[in-house]
């Protein structure tokens, strides 16, 4: 043993080699961020099951207000989104096969699309918050009119806000463990690990909206 | 455990000293490291908690105002206590110390899967010590269950409080899934889930419960804030908003966190009986099948901290009878505790008093549950002081006396020196005299309807309550004088500990004191079940 | 058997008792037996001489762990059993059982009788007749606990949750707050008076001011209520100034509020001024002057009060000391002399806690907290320290010595109203709160 420490995960290596990790081997390594990435997942799925949940309860107390302010969200924009998402998600998929098989090319023009589809979202998503804002049905500029809808409203922003920030946090990850060292040519049959985590990733904030999009915008 | 480690290695390099310096520590990433910058912050939370709760009974000592001269400042004072133990204290407590610590030696690793992920929820967990710091500037005074509608309409400073406990969700989090992970993935060859040890087990359970139940209070707590900042009418009934969700919502996670708290302890005590009684841990398979029982049926008895909050009868009836599910585990683990020390060769060093004193402090514990568990008895002992000390004999019996217990056992795998016994028996004398001083009367207060978060009473409860305030003060100068006997065996201690000073058949035992930065030179192969002591033929006394 | 909770006052408090006593019973032998048992183990088998001994490896035993699976859940399933046995007789009050209503608020208990008749504080029912409570918060969670009658529930705002039981014995019992609701909670407490059913009839009929009400005319109805409810304290029919606004040809008038926007004296503004009194204040009026009445008055109490502000035009007169027992039940109860006076206080026929709080916070009056003993300087520049004689002489002839920054608007009525001996209550109360 020396003095000197090595780096937990040494990217010093051919491209297209898995990293060198120094307490596992790579079988192993693979495996572990796999189950990390799903546990990740799961708790993911958990902090939204919460507002699943109270938007449930909301609803059973509160069904005429629910019914009445679901219609002025706009069912265009999230139909839409919905659909922007789910490109996206099939590009991330696709990206991952690029991925294993050493296309990097591929999986930054895939990760590349799923990106842009994000930043769609994000600016459809950023109308409908200015729209509502307009119309005083945003938290902070409550117009009495619709202020008997805040329950409503109250989750819709935590739910769709909560969610965009999913987003973006998503976009970053494909951005920088997937796009980024693609550029590299990092990625081959033998080292996509990355590529793969980030997919579920994008994955899980897709199926979000999937459930969030007929809660708030059709069930009502 | 035959474990095959190279003695030729260099005895006097270790974790410790390979690297020096301040920020050498503040960068590593090797889980035994982790384990002491943990260690020295929750630790600080538990002296700063302490410090709250003398306050506390310090007011509490006599009817009237004593030290405290308005109820806002009492009732300040036990928020920061339970804020500041819960959150700070217990819930990292074991887990991320000797969990950290312990773990990856246990089962023949180099360190836990992600240690950069360690270290970032360190980071993560000083962040929210952090933010609760500030929040200490207009300090809350909701008590820590932070119920609406009065956390969401009072005016100190709950947003920061709760946004502190949803970062420290976060590394707890983090912590649990790492170990998942690393208990999954990293295990020595021949380390077979049945030949895991206890202790491993508990931390797996643990684990489970702290990145399942974790996400919920974290988003509850979010959504509280929600509420404050601009209405969103979820838990406020005057916005339409149901209160009892709130309460749900949070007990779903607070429930399974007193599990959170205690399973390691378990661990702890499985851990101990069997080296300091010579003999394989009783029941083994039954014993690791209870963990996971309890993490399992844990997560469906939350209400049962709500039979009179206004939930229907049958949902209390519901949650009564799953919670007696939990009595049964908890009841075989005792058991099988009792009987590994059954024709023992039994030693009493310290750590095993402790783990002695576990098991008395836990049937108290478990028995008064059963009280808070019956239906109709729970109605009349629901919020009073009966409920304060059960608790307190759960967490401060269970996992505070587990962790000191644990810090004494693998001190010296710890530090590589030995305290000094007899001065840790007497410490150990002091806090379980104190603690009992301090908790009995609160049974007794309970039974004649003394309510709880009371910042004064009705003079009829003061002998009691003097008599509570007197242990209390016993209690803290014996973990005061616990802990620093260890600090300074630590920093001063001239004893060097050998490579296994107990005889202890586990994996942490077989490599040096302390260990090398990697555990082990070579990663040992595992052959033999966790706890193979005594002889086939052996027929004790 | 035990006798561990102490008193019982409810019929089903034998029930919990006896759930809890069996509990207790196994609860000792158990740990006395596993404890003693490992202390055994702990003994015949330790180390001699400090030297290690051969033990035999004994994994486990399947036969003891069937046994010490199945026997526990056995116990837990009949323990269970009488948790929730009791429970059903706790929760299942019968159909004849009288309901009071109780509302909790930030730091009080307020009780309402079938027959309009309201109490703060204390709660008075019959012995032996099944009491069904139906509770709801105004503000954040209580709850209602009676020791001695075992039960309990919590109060919240928003939604009804119920109580009950049926009084065995009467005499005067504690009420606590068990859910923790901010600075006074454990001061929001209730006395439980169980009185024997002839004397509770008494006590329901006797102040029949509800039903009297409901026999006037809307004008003599809030004439009635400008004294009950002390409006009298503050608000003058003959044009004097008190703390508010006379009511001397109030209605109509217009004028500028605080904020410089102008109001007109309609029905509205005076039923928001009843109601949400710091919504619009009129200038030169203190903005927390007011405690906002709603709960305690009912729409046609309100229609009442507007129908006689109405009429007021200099020629009414009311006779200012009221027409409520000299004196009231909350005098005679509790035990202690300050705990009297806390009563007294808080009695709604008294209205001291309408202007003077004992928290320290500033009302219209001195905050009773911390008042004893205090060296006060009086309007006239003269000091004076607040002792028995000096509060004494302020509760009968408040104009007398009037502390500098307080205007004389404390009604002079208590005198006849209040004993020597009441007043010496208050002050022993007073000495309290420091």
């Amino acid at each position: 043993m020396s003095a000197v420490a090595h780096p937990i995960v040494d990217h010093n290596v051919p491209a297209g080699e898995p990293p060198h990790i120094h307490h596992m081997d790579t079988v192993t390594a693979y495996g572990a961020a796999k189950l990390g990435m799903w546990l990740f997942l799961a708790t993911e799925i958990l902090l939204f099951a919460v507002m699943f949940c109270s938007f449930a309860i909301m609803r059973y107390y509160h069904l005429a207000e629910f019914h009445d302010a679901s219609k002025h969200l706009n069912i265009w924009a999230g139909g839409f989104n919905t659909i922007v998402l789910l490109i996206s998600s099939f590009t991330a998929a696709v990206a991952v096969t690029k991925a294993q098989k050493g296309d990097n090319a591929g999986v930054v023009k895939n990760f590349g699309i799923s990106l842009v589809c994000g930043l769609i979202f994000l600016a459809v998503k950023g109308y409908e918050y200015s729209e509502k804002a307009h119309h005083g049905m945003f938290p902070f500029v409550w117009n009495s009119d619709f202020y008997h809808y805040k329950n409503f409203l109250g989750l819709y922003f935590c739910m769709s806000g909560l969610h965009a920030l999913h987003v973006i946090i998503g976009m970053a990850i494909l951005y920088w463990y997937g796009i980024r060292p693609a550029m590299r040519s990092r990625f081959s049959g033998k080292y996509y690990t990355p590529v793969e985590l980030g997919a579920l990733y994008w994955h899980l904030v897709d199926l979000i909206w999937i459930y969030l999009f007929p809660l708030l915008y059709l069930v009502g | 455990m035959a474990a095959h480690a190279s003695a030729a290695v260099n005895e006097e390099l270790n974790y410790l000293n390979w690297q020096k310096g301040i920020w050498s520590w503040l960068t590593s990433t090797d889980h035994k490291r982790i384990c002491f910058l943990y260690l020295f912050a929750i630790l600080f939370f538990f002296l700063a908690g302490g410090v709250a709760a003398l306050m506390v009974r310090t007011e509490l000592a006599f009817a009237g105002p004593q030290i405290i001269t308005d109820p806002h400042t009492y009732n300040v004072l036990f928020t920061m206590h339970g804020v500041f133990m819960i959150f700070l204290f217990v819930v990292p407590g074991i887990p991320a110390t000797l969990g950290n610590f312990l773990i990856p030696l246990m089962i023949g690793a180099k360190d836990v899967a992600f240690p950069r992920l360690n270290l970032f929820s360190w980071y993560v967990y000083m962040v929210g010590a952090a933010i609760g710091a500030v929040a200490m500037f207009n300090p809350v005074d909701t008590g820590w269950t932070f119920y609406a509608p009065y956390s969401t309409t009072t005016g100190t400073s709950v947003s920061l409080m709760v946004f502190a406990a949803f970062v420290l969700g976060f590394s707890s989090i983090l912590t649990g899934l790492n170990f998942i992970v690393t208990i999954h993935q990293l295990r020595a060859p021949g380390m077979t889930w049945m030949r895991l040890p206890v202790f491993v087990w508990a931390s797996y359970a643990t684990a489970v419960i702290q990145t399942v139940a974790t996400p919920v209070v974290g988003m509850t707590l979010l959504l509280i804030i929600a509420e404050r900042w601009f209405g969103a009418g979820i838990f406020d009934p005057s916005k339409g908003g149901d209160p009892v969700l709130m309460e749900h919502l949070f007990w779903f996670y607070s429930h399974p966190v007193v599990y959170i708290m205690v399973l390691p302890a378990f661990g702890v005590v499985g851990e101990i009986i069997p080296v300091f009684s010579r003999k394989p841990l009783f029941g083994y398979k039954m014993v690791v099948i209870s963990s996971m029982a309890i993490a399992a049926v844990g997560f469906i008895v939350w209400a049962h901290h709500m039979f009179v909050a206004g939930i229907s009868d049958f949902s209390a009836k519901f949650f009564s009878i799953v919670t007696f599910l939990v009595a049964i585990p908890t009841a075989i683990k005792v058991f099988n505790w009792v009987s590994t020390m059954y024709k023992g060769s039994i030693s009493f060093k310290t750590p095993m008093l402790y783990a002695m004193a576990f098991v008395f402090l836990f049937m108290v514990a478990g028995t008064t549950g059963i009280y808070l568990a019956m239906l109709g008895v729970d109605v009349y002992y629901h919020d009073t002081y009966f409920v304060v000390a059960h608790f307190h004999y759960t967490i401060q019996g269970g996992a505070v006396i587990g962790l000191i217990a644990a810090l004494h056992f693998w001190f010296p795998k710890m530090t590589g020196k030995m305290y000094n016994e007899t001065v840790s028996k007497f410490a150990f004398a002091a806090l379980f005299i104190g603690f009992n001083l301090t908790f009995i009367p609160q049974f007794m207060l309970g039974m004649d309807g003394m309510p709880r978060r009371y910042y004064d009473y009705p003079a009829q409860y003061q002998t009691l309550h003097t008599i509570s305030t007197i242990g209390a003060y016993l209690n803290g100068f014996g973990y005061t004088f616990a802990l620093a006997n260890l600090l300074w065996t630590a920093l001063f201690g001239k004893v060097k500990a050998p490579r296994n000073p107990y005889n202890s058949h586990s994996l942490e035992w077989q490599t040096q004191s302390p260990p090398i930065h990697e555990n082990f030179a070579e990663i040992p192969v595992v052959t033999e079940e966790p706890y193979s002591y005594g002889t086939p033929t052996g027929r004790g006394h | 058997m035990l006798g561990l909770l102490g008193q019982q006052g409810s019929d089903f408090a034998h029930k919990v008792d006896y759930a809890h006593d069996v509990v207790t019973i196994l609860s000792v032998i158990c740990t006395v037996a596993i404890v003693g048992v490992m202390l055994y183990f702990a003994v015949i088998y330790r180390q001699r001489d400090g030297k290690d001994h051969e033990t035999p490896r004994i994994e486990g035993n399947n036969t003891l762990e069937v046994i010490w699976t199945v026997f526990p859940t056995l116990v837990c399933i009949w323990v269970a059993w009488l948790g929730y046995d009791s429970f059903v007789a706790l929760r299942t009050p019968p159909a004849n059982a009288m309901e009071i209503n109780v509302t909790g608020r930030k730091w009080a208990w307020d009780f309402t009788y079938k027959n309009g008749k309201k109490t703060t504080g204390e709660l008075v029912v019959p012995v032996d007749e099944p009491v069904k409570l139906v509770m709801t918060a105004k503000d954040v969670l209580h709850s209602f606990f009676v020791p001695v009658m075992r039960t309990k529930a919590d109060v919240i705002p928003g939604r009804y949750t119920y109580e009950w039981f049926r009084p065995i014995q009467t005499g005067d019992f504690q009420v606590f707050c068990t859910e923790y609701c901010g600075n006074e909670h454990s001061k929001m407490l209730a006395r439980l008076k169980v009185l024997p059913k002839a004397e509770f009839e008494r006590w329901l009929a006797d102040d029949s001011e509800a039903r009297k009400l409901a026999s006037l005319k809307p004008s003599d109805r809030g004439k009635e209520l400008y004294v009950s409810k002390q409006c009298v304290t503050c608000h003058s029919l003959d044009g004097s100034p008190r703390v508010g606004p006379s009511w001397l040809k109030l209605f109509g008038k217009e004028g500028k509020l605080a904020d410089g926007s102008s109001y007109k004296v309609d029905e509205n503004y005076i039923r928001q001024s009843i109601l949400q009194p710091q919504a619009k204040v009129v200038q030169g009026y203190p903005a927390m002057g007011m405690p906002s009445y709603q709960g305690q008055l009912s729409d046609d109490d309100i229609t009442g009060i507007i129908e006689f502000i109405k009429t007021v035009d200099g020629t009414q007169k009311v006779e200012v000391a009221p027409a409520l027992p000299k004196k009231s039940a909350a005098s005679r109860a509790g035990t202690t002399p300050a705990e009297r006076g806390k009563a007294l206080v808080n009695d709604s026929g008294n209205l001291c806690a309408t202007c003077h709080s004992i928290d320290g916070s500033p009302m219209v009056g001195p905050s009773f907290k911390g008042l004893y003993g205090r060296k006060e300087k009086l309007a006239d520049g003269t000091e004076v320290t607040v002792d028995d004689a000096y509060i004494k002489e302020s509760i009968y002839k408040p104009a007398a010595k009037i502390v500098q920054g307080y205007g004389p608007v404390m009604p002079a009525m208590y005198e006849g109203k209040l004993s020597d001996q009441d007043v010496a209550d208050i002050i022993e109360y007073i000495k309290t709160l420091k």
